[in-house]
């Protein structure tokens, strides 16, 4: 095992790299103005801006130098400088990647909690008012589009009944607690400031939630097929023939055997989530990766492109190292090599 | 063991949530001013800055030289206190009052001239405010005089512009920021200026996070009346309902980008909004030098298709009414457009006129961008031009683009028909005539002619352009009047919607209001 998880952490900077050039490439090779952001709709007639624009930023050199120069750069560390931000891209990843961490991480447990329960009481009492409820909840959550559910339970919540906070990580009036994980939560916790923690805890959870709520259905549908299946195999039988009561036949055995495809299927969505929670990111006004990924590709900011590409291919790279080493461990029939 | 009930359940469930039923911060009372808006910041330094987010920005911490009054009209002194001018308009003297810079350093001659050099040489998005600069020079360290290569009378208006702000050269210069010709090249102070501010202004920048939070602290050095905020700050929130939510929560004070039909809908008691015109405008854009439309798009075929859109029709269908039509590419209230008569719907003299050209069975296709920018959503603005081209018989195809890709199509000549949109950088005229005026080398001379300058240029313009900034008032407004008529007649550039401006507050603040160099200015702001 240890030897595999090795293998696969050693492939994982070629990976990058392979990753990195054909996001280069394919970006340079899009249709559109790379000075859209760099240079105001105004001003893109104008010789002497536009010459002086493309020299400071290199984009007056042949692509095949600019690649040479970017995977060099990348080598080093160095993603380069956003196009919009005029900042150095690995700053502005630094900044917002912990905030997207924060939520999904939130939405993940939530929804899985979520998912695990309608699921288990759909399979519990299937074919009963239960069971549709809960179906039909879990449906909602992965058919309305995020920005509906978003935008309407915020308001109904926050506007009409105040009882959870408006958008953003914090009340703007707030100063966010010093930065060491990036967490808001944590980091007011490690700063020991309880109620700055609260506030931020009251800022993730309706983001967190309407997140979570989206990823519930496929949970829930998962579950509760695998524990339909699960309850009329041997196994479940054997332990109804012993005395065991149905929860437990249900809790006890059928889950544990649902859990393993439940693994793929976490692992994917979290590392999906990473860069594609980009509605929920825009509604809460959540300054995380998502939006910036959008921002950038609608602006062609190849440096930005190039950055967040890499922040996703590592987030599926290390998510699927994860699921296929949590895979072996829930099911020891299951060998890597 | 104690086992899992319903009511310890439910009461676990209560105790956990009610946790997180934290009241939102509240404005009343606060010393922070939170301003709700989507940011489209740039560069917060004034020589690189260009957006509508950099105008407050900069006026809040940087000073000009002079300022727009309230009335939108009259330029007032801000770092000067007196100026004059020869009698051709090149060159400009001024007097400099006692200001001192956030460090406690005095505003000098010396840092005049160096930040409008700069401006010059580091080629900037904003640079074309002092293109025509020949020379800046210290008289005394009190006294500047600027010296200009052609008579201009909108030179004032133009250095009344947020980005031409008087930055504390020493502070700058130790940060790696250069006035010299080589400046484009070799400046490299952008970091510094994105982190720290070096201006004279109320209000210093605290801290600023691309896309999330723009803080600025109150300059308690400043030598004037001091800002009634300690701070303030500015929140990325994307949408109008989002910007509207917070406003009626309190979780912001101000929300700046608040459409009509959002303001509608706004219940609380607490918040204030009011309806103001604005100097911004969206237009349609003819291109006869598009592929194969030089023989089609001729002046009489722009003039008949100009007649055949409805715009009483398009300021309910894209603004509900909340806004108005304008004339020529120079929005309402500027010099020079008072009595320029918009353009009326007149779909029988547009059809006769078609017919006469011979445009029949005409086709075009129109890019523009995908945006919805001041509460107009392109996509439905380019409707009602599609179904009103089609009642001429015309048949537009809409092609609507993501902005790098418009802007990419546009300078190729892909298409005939775009749409765009314009908010002023200062109060005057010359700012349109130099954008949109039928000129040899005028930037829509050239995007609407693709480069064969002849098909479009109209001889009149350029005389007409020379006089008005040869001239000032009256015959400079006559003058723009005058341009106003032909930029009409070129029929290239189509004004549709100079759409309302909402301002949208909590009821506790005052002093909000719209300025055409500046936005929002931010000092006058306090909370009763």
């Amino acid at each position: 095992m240890l030897a595999y998880i090795l293998r696969r952490l050693i492939s994982i900077p070629f990976l990058l790299l392979g990753v990195a050039s054909v996001s280069f490439l394919l970006s340079q090779m899009t249709k559109g103005d790379p000075l859209a952001a760099l240079v105001p709709e105004r001003q893109m007639s104008n010789p002497e801006i536009v010459n002086a624009v493309k020299a400071q930023w290199g984009l007056d050199e042949p692509m095949p130098i600019r690649y040479v120069r970017y995977l060099g750069n990348l080598l080093q560390g160095d993603m380069g400088t956003s196009f919009s931000t005029r900042r150095p891209v690995a700053l502005d990843i630094a900044e917002r990647l912990p905030a997207t961490l924060e939520l999904v991480i939130a939405a993940m447990i939530i929804g899985t909690a979520m998912g695990l329960a309608l699921g288990l009481l759909s399979a519990r009492f299937r074919g009963t008012v239960i069971d549709s409820l809960a179906r039909i909840f879990a449906l909602l959550g992965s058919s309305l589009p995020v920005f509906w559910s978003g935008l309407i339970l915020l308001y109904v919540l926050s506007v009409r009944f105040s009882i959870v906070p408006g958008t953003g990580r914090l009340p703007p009036r707030v100063d966010p607690p010093p930065d060491v994980t990036g967490f808001y939560t944590v980091d007011a916790l490690l700063a020991g400031n309880f109620p700055l923690f609260l506030q931020a805890l009251s800022h993730l959870a309706l983001p967190a939630f309407v997140l979570g709520w989206a990823v519930t259905g496929i949970i829930t549908r998962l579950v509760r097929s695998s524990l339909v299946e699960g309850l009329s195999l041997d196994y479940a039988r054997t332990a109804r023939a012993k005395g065991a009561p149905e929860r437990v036949v249900l809790v006890r055995h059928a889950l544990p055997n649902a859990m393993i495809p439940l693994l793929t299927i976490l692992g994917f969505t979290f590392a999906y989530l990473i860069t594609g929670a980009v509605l929920t990111e825009a509604i809460f006004s959540w300054p995380g990766i998502g939006s910036y990924a959008v921002r950038a590709a609608a602006s062609l900011d190849y440096p930005a492109i190039g950055g967040v590409t890499i922040v996703g291919a590592v987030a599926f790279l290390l998510a699927n190292l994860v699921t296929d080493i949590a895979y072996a461990w829930a099911n020891p029939r299951i060998k890597v090599h | 063991m104690k086992h899992f009930t319903l009511k310890r359940g439910l009461a676990a469930a209560f105790l956990a949530s009610s946790a997180l039923m934290a009241p939102p911060a509240l404005a009343q009372g606060s010393d922070t001013l939170v301003i709700a808006r989507s940011m489209d910041v740039n560069s917060l330094d004034p020589a690189r800055a260009f957006c509508d987010t950099c105008q407050f920005y900069l006026t809040a911490v940087y000073e000009t030289l002079v300022t727009l009054g309230a009335d939108n009209k009259t330029l007032v002194p801000n770092l000067a206190t007196s100026w004059e001018m020869n009698d051709d308009l090149t060159e400009f003297t001024f007097h400099l009052k006692d200001a001192t810079f956030a460090d406690g350093s005095p505003v000098e001659a010396k840092d005049v001239v160096w930040s409008m050099e700069r401006l010059k040489n580091l080629k900037g998005s904003p640079s074309f405010l002092v293109d025509d600069l020949v020379s800046a020079e210290e008289v005394d360290p009190k006294t500047v005089k600027f010296t200009l290569g052609a008579s201009n009378s909108e030179f004032l208006n133009k250095i009344s512009a947020a980005y031409t702000g008087v930055i504390n050269s020493d502070v700058a210069k130790e940060h790696g920021a250069l006035d010299g010709v080589d400046a484009a090249e070799k400046d490299s102070s952008e970091p510094w200026f994105l982190e720290n501010s070096a201006g004279s202004g109320p209000f210093m920048l605290k801290s600023y996070s691309p896309e999330a939070e723009l803080r600025m602290a109150r300059n308690d050095a400043y030598y004037g009346d001091k800002a009634a905020f300690s701070e303030v700050v500015v929140t990325q929130i994307q949408d109008a309902v989002s910007q509207a939510q917070a406003l009626e929560t309190g979780q912001v004070d101000i929300a700046m980008q608040i459409d009509p039909d959002t303001a509608a809908s706004i219940r609380s008691p607490d918040v204030k909004t009011e309806i103001v015109p604005s100097f911004n405008f969206v237009y349609m854009g003819f291109i006869p030098g598009a592929k194969g439309m030089k023989d089609v798009l001729t002046p009489e075929v722009r003039r008949a298709l100009a007649l055949a859109i409805d715009y009483e029709g398009m300021l309910d269908f894209t603004v509900g009414g909340n806004g108005a039509q304008q004339a020529a590419p120079i929005p309402n209230g500027f010099p020079g457009t008072e009595n320029l008569v918009p353009r009326t719907y007149d779909l029988e003299k547009a059809k006769a006129m078609l017919a006469d050209a011979g445009a029949t069975d005409l086709k075009l296709v129109a890019g523009y961008p995908n945006d919805n920018v001041y509460g107009v959503d392109f996509n439905i603005m380019m409707q009602k031009v599609q179904q009103d081209f089609a009642k001429a018989g015309v048949e537009l195809e809409l092609k609507p683009l993501t902005w790098a890709v418009w802007r990419d199509e546009l300078g190729a000549g892909e298409w005939p028909v775009t749409a765009v949109y314009y908010a002023p950088d200062y109060y005057g005229s010359a700012q349109y005539v130099q954008y949109f005026g039928m000129i040899d080398g005028y930037p829509w001379a050239k995007r609407a002619s693709v480069g064969d300058f002849p098909l479009v240029v109209n001889p009149a313009e350029g005389p007409l352009y020379e006089q008005a900034l040869r001239s000032s008032g009256a015959d400079a407004d006559a003058a723009y009047a005058k341009l106003g008529q032909q930029m009409m007649d070129d029929a290239i550039i189509l004004p549709l919607v100079s759409p309302n401006l909402v301002l949208a507050y909590r009821d506790d603040i005052e002093g909000v209001r719209y300025s055409a160099c500046c936005n929002l200015p931010l000092a006058e702001i306090s909370r009763k």
